[in-house]
């Protein structure tokens, strides 16, 4: 079988160049390329619709592309499917495994599909089990778990042939508190063993928290990829201040007095405030308090998070298109 | 040889979820035991001539319904799409569901079969050719199952569209009825049905006798149907398996 691998590029385990797909009509995908290195949790974020499921059916094989190339650990998606499938991991975004037979069976049953022998299939099932703490369910059906631990047993049976890469489509989405935080825990502790992760999420904490580098596909176009820290400061231009007031002050008072501030949100007792010049902004704000004989409990300077990054993406994305429509 | 040993995972694993619960087992046997007793209670000499034709109905009916009802059961529920991820040729899918529906079929026709000798006296006089009836139709059937899955979303249109063929089938294909007894007018739609061939190939196997000279013509003619079957289900789950 033959193996890709450019010169230079033996820790890239995923790389795409310029993948289309067309639904009809409707671009689901716009010439995206990215890379995902080895050992990094890589996430690929974007509203609903954006293309993120279309992306990772593509890869792993199930949906055939328009255009543009795919390798995968320097295998080519055309030309070595079966090696692929061998490589990959994926966890749809719907658990899907086969409600009849139980945890231990499922998972023994994965392990035939990917020619494990049965030494190592056993081994595997009992060593993933007590990974995913699920051993006191290994007689249960899939079918008689809670959605979090079916959740769980669906990652388990993704990582049964011990791939290089895993695909995570949505992992948490539709999880409680408690489950969503074991979860993004057993992912960090995956990571840390070796695997490489693709995550798809429109959960910005979750990236935020999980991911080495990201990726953000807006309308299947892939607008900025780098890590959390290289997005946040390339995509938002504006600062927030945190300020709690000694008495209550209206949202309009603030945006009047302090033109350097460009938005107002309510948060707890205090305000959050979007500025343009952070000094200016500072300056102004606690002007504004002292004219009026307010005091000003607390004010904290916050970076911007990756969700202001986000919006303000999808916000300018938007205007482009709004501009290349008129 | 790798591949191989995963289609008779597939296999395994179809019959411990679907093939081997009751429901199922009870449902391949009653209803062509029922035809058959019902047959034998109002004329004990006519069931000998009905058998083939009941017995191939029982194949046509049970690995037609089962291949497409748990290929559009797995569509519904997400589960194929865990073959569709693993390393499996497309090939490899289609020949483990088509072994699993296939076995189905021809057991549930032998259980007759050994049932009708045992109570009703039964017996064979070419038992190689049965057996080839059975298992060229059990394969043509499911394959043609698998085609029909691939081309729907819902059971019920599976049947739908099934039903479409089938019954009809059942009338020009010399089941209730021996070819040579059919007008000459009728005679180039009898020819033209796959289920004939079968019914023949079983009907030589129970009497020794047969509308064809050589036995040989109807196992040459299902044998290439099932070859026409198998590209069927192979573009078909090409095309349309991840929909």
């Amino acid at each position: 079988m033959s193996s890709i691998y450019q010169k230079g590029e033996k820790d890239v385990v995923l790389r795409v160049e310029k993948l289309s797909k067309a639904y009809g009509d409707l671009l689901a995908l716009n010439r995206v390329s990215f890379q995902v290195r080895k050992g990094e949790i890589f996430a690929y974020l974007g509203p609903n619709g954006a293309g993120k499921t279309t992306t990772v059916n593509i890869l792993s094989g199930l949906l055939k592309r328009d255009k543009g190339e795919v390798t995968i650990c320097g295998y080519d998606l055309d030309s070595d499917p079966l090696m692929i499938k061998q490589a990959i991991g994926v966890v749809p975004d719907e658990s899907n495994l086969y409600p009849e037979l139980t945890c231990t069976r499922n998972l023994q049953y994965l392990g035939e599909l990917y020619g494990l022998p049965r030494v190592e299939r056993v081994r595997q099932t009992e060593r993933l089990l007590a990974m995913f703490a699920l051993e006191d369910k290994a007689k249960v059906p899939f079918q008689g778990l809670s959605k979090g631990l079916k959740r769980r047993l669906t990652i388990a049976a993704a990582l049964v042939h011990q791939p290089e890469i895993l695909f995570l489509d949505e992992p948490t989405s539709g999880l409680d508190v408690p489950s969503t935080r074991s979860l993004r825990r057993l992912l960090i502790e995956i990571n840390r063993r070796g695997t490489t992760v693709l995550l798809t999420t429109h959960n910005m904490f979750e990236a935020e928290e999980l991911a080495h580098r990201l990726a953000i596909l807006i309308r299947g176009k892939l607008v900025t990829s780098g890590t959390p820290g290289e997005i946040r400061r390339r995509a938002s231009q504006q600062e927030r201040l945190e300020v709690i007031f000694s008495r209550e002050v209206k949202e309009e008072e603030v945006l009047q007095n302090c033109p350097a501030v460009v938005s107002v949100t309510i948060k707890d007792q205090g305000f959050v405030l979007a500025v343009a010049e952070l000094d200016r902004a500072l300056r102004e704000v606690v002007g504004f308090a002292g004219q009026n004989g307010i005091r000003v409990v607390s004010i904290v300077s916050m970076p911007p998070s990756l969700e202001d990054a986000f919006v303000s993406l999808i916000e300018s994305h938007q205007d482009n298109t709004l501009q290349e429509i008129s | 040889m790798n591949q191989l040993r995963r289609a008779l995972s597939v296999c395994r694993k179809d019959f411990e979820s679907y093939y081997g619960k009751p429901p199922l087992i009870t449902w391949g046997l009653l209803f062509p035991g029922v035809l058959m007793l019902a047959v034998y209670i109002k004329e004990p000499k006519a069931y000998l001539g009905l058998s083939p034709g009941i017995i191939a109905m029982t194949l046509l009916f049970g690995n037609t319904s089962m291949s497409a009802i748990v290929v559009t059961f797995e569509k519904r529920s997400g589960t194929l799409v865990r073959l569709l991820l693993a390393p499996l040729r497309q090939e490899t899918i289609i020949l483990g569901k088509m072994l699993s529906a296939g076995l189905y079929g021809i057991s549930t026709s032998l259980v007759l079969t050994v049932g009708l000798i045992f109570l009703l006296g039964l017996r064979l006089e070419n038992p190689l050719c049965f057996v080839l009836g059975l298992v060229l139709g059990a394969v043509t059937f499911s394959l043609l199952g698998l085609f029909a899955s691939v081309m729907v979303r819902e059971v019920f249109e599976a049947m739908t569209l099934m039903n479409f063929f089938r019954f009809p089938l059942l009338f020009i294909s010399g089941v209730f009825m021996p070819v040579e007894r059919f007008p000459a007018v009728l005679k180039p739609v009898v020819l033209a049905s796959p289920l004939t061939y079968v019914v023949e190939l079983l009907r030589v196997g129970i009497t020794g006798k047969g509308y064809f000279a050589l036995w040989l013509v109807p196992a040459a003619v299902t044998l290439f149907l099932s070859c026409i079957s198998w590209q069927l289900a192979v573009r078909g789950f090409r095309a349309r398996s991840y929909q």
